[in-house]
């Protein structure tokens, strides 16, 4: 009997083992955190647009329909990366996209969205980085996907890869 | 000889763990007042720079760090107390922003585990050792 129970601690050890094992071979990146904000309204905003004469009120824009919001600047070298994505996002699927200009110089923005195309439908301005703050960012490039009651469903820290466009494609077709 | 030096060597890694020394606080960020200023040393010790992840944003040189800094420090400013300011923070970036782990529910494994271990470990010693003197 009690020789039997030391098959215990090689059984634990064994579970041990394969729970790190499944850690290590299922596809996750740890330095990756969830959104507090997942499943809440978004957070109120209100600040100047960098395209046009009036000032973004958030208020004004969520709630009607689906949104995807970006969090962009000039000096990130992956948001150039995934701006092609971007485009795709509001060529092929139409859905409205707004991208927060995060602690940019607005002359220089103006100038990048100029060059490599313009797929948002509003700029505000995040000048000193606080509309980051509110939204829990903290890496940009960092893309937020909004449904039409103004809720957040998903969001994404880092550049937009192929395989992250799909998913999210998907993602706007199933949310309301 | 060889012990001499050894024990120079563990005397200057205690000096350095002990200092503390590493801060990242700028000239232009610090508070007038002093209390205010500790205050906000204080929080920004607890607070994880989300960028670097293993350090504080008191250590960190993160752009992120230092928004962070002054807004806690705008915060007190405001007459915010700190379970206000730490409320605030948790609010956007969850718990992970906090260095100490808070006591949850969801955390409470987390807690309870070492102590749990401690005591099957104990368990096994006593249990291996009452055997084998009975062999």
């Amino acid at each position: 009997m009690k020789k039997q129970l030391l098959i215990i601690p090689f059984i634990l050890f064994l579970f041990i083992l394969l729970t790190f094992f499944y850690l290590l071979a299922i596809e996750r990146n740890p330095s990756e955190l969830p959104s507090n904000l997942l499943d809440k309204k978004i957070p109120k905003f209100e600040t100047e647009s960098l395209l046009k004469n009036e000032r973004f009120i958030s208020s004004k824009e969520f709630g009607k329909e689906k949104i995807l919001v970006n969090f962009f600047a000039t000096w990130c070298q992956p948001c150039r990366v995934e701006h092609a994505y971007i485009k795709r996002f509001s060529k092929e699927n139409g859905i409205r996209i707004i991208g927060i200009n995060y602690k940019d110089n607005p002359k220089k923005a103006v100038e990048w969205l100029r060059g490599l195309g313009n797929p948002y439908s509003d700029v505000p301005v995040d000048k000193d980085g606080r509309i980051a703050i509110d939204w829990g960012v903290y890496g940009i490039p960092e893309t937020f996907v909004i449904n039409s009651n103004g809720i957040i469903k998903y969001r994404h820290i880092g550049p937009i890869t192929k395989k992250i466009y799909k998913k999210i494609n998907l993602l706007i077709k199933d949310i309301e | 000889m060889v012990k001499k030096k050894f024990i120079i060597v563990i005397s200057i890694c205690l000096v350095h763990f002990f200092s503390n020394n590493a801060q990242a606080v700028e000239p232009d960020e610090i508070l007038n007042n002093q209390e205010q200023e500790l205050r906000a040393r204080d929080i920004s010790k607890n607070i994880r720079c989300m960028v670097c992840q293993n350090q504080s944003i008191d250590e960190s040189n993160a752009p992120l760090a230092k928004d962070l800094r002054i807004l806690i420090r705008e915060k007190i400013k405001d007459g915010k107390n700190n379970d206000e300011i730490y409320e605030f923070l948790t609010d956007r970036y969850g718990d992970f922003i906090l260095l100490n782990p808070p006591f949850k529910l969801k955390t409470l494994v987390l807690w309870f585990f070492p102590f749990i271990f401690f005591g099957i470990g104990i368990f096994i010693i006593f249990f291996h050792n009452k055997k084998s003197k009975q062999d």
